[in-house]
């Protein structure tokens, strides 16, 4: 994923050296965004029920593998430990949002470009 | 937890050209000074951090004290073991890159590196760590 940012004017601005890449999608950094993120961006609605993204208005049905679910499950089980509640499907829909965010128009129109397949 | 408040994204900004708050920014904030023993006013530190990201960047949220250990290369490969409060702000990648803002952040991380008389601050921005190492003064 692209970051697209000028690392380069961000040392200098900073007055810093740049000592390397973090892995953002995984690990420490990446657990810490997604409760980041669930804390800053979840709220009650004024009508009840449980926390959400007020923006989530639409609604659509997601075709899932069971593994896939499966796992979600599993992470929004570990981000209840950290007492905030999301379910799985929450959990999709923020992931999906990030990545959708994330990705830059090169890499969006090379997932639809048509791609030959190797033949013998 | 100490928060700022976090500001939320606003309506109809281009999902592709960057303009929502998808850059994290982290910066670690000691809890002694570079000999590893002397401790140092952590809490003030915290709130000056929660105080300038809220300025700068329109918000942050400070976490709980974590366990850390930096080695000192400039005193024979020393540890320094520390108890660090990791500072997270989402910003957007304008904010990020912007002059100002960046001389903010900078001029931030020097003060306290050098107040609170640090071998080196830390700070990920996006994908990528910095390291701030000169404190000159301002």
């Amino acid at each position: 994923m692209k970051s697209q940012l000028d690392m380069d004017k961000i040392a200098k601005g900073l007055g810093a050296e740049r000592r390397g890449k973090v892995t953002a999608g995984g690990g420490y950094f990446g657990a810490m965004q997604l409760l980041a993120d669930i804390e800053a961006r979840f709220r009650v609605p004024s009508g009840g029920g449980r926390p959400t993204d007020p923006g989530w208005t639409e609604r659509r049905l997601l075709p899932l593998a069971p593994k896939t679910l499966k796992k979600l499950e599993e992470m929004s089980a570990k981000v209840r430990e950290h007492g905030m509640n999301v379910e799985p499907m929450q959990l999709a829909a923020l992931l999906i949002e990030r990545m959708a965010e994330e990705l830059s128009e090169e890499e969006a129109e090379d997932l639809v470009r048509p791609k030959r397949r190797a033949s013998r | 937890m100490a928060k700022a408040t976090e500001r939320k994204p606003r309506g109809g900004q281009k999902v592709l050209s960057g303009g929502r708050k998808r850059v994290l920014v982290v910066l670690f904030v000691p809890s002694v000074e570079r000999d590893g023993t002397t401790p140092i006013d952590q809490q003030r530190w915290v709130d000056a951090s929660l105080e300038m990201f809220g300025r700068v960047f329109g918000g942050a949220t400070a976490y709980p004290k974590a366990q850390g250990v930096w080695r000192d290369d400039e005193r024979r490969g020393t540890l320094v073991m520390d108890e660090p409060v990791v500072v997270h702000c989402y910003t957007t990648p304008a904010d990020i890159q912007d002059d100002g803002n960046l001389a903010a952040l900078g001029a931030f991380c020097r003060k306290m590196g050098r107040d609170a008389k640090q071998g080196e601050i830390g700070l990920v921005v996006g994908d990528e760590y910095f390291a701030i190492r000169e404190f000159g003064e301002e």
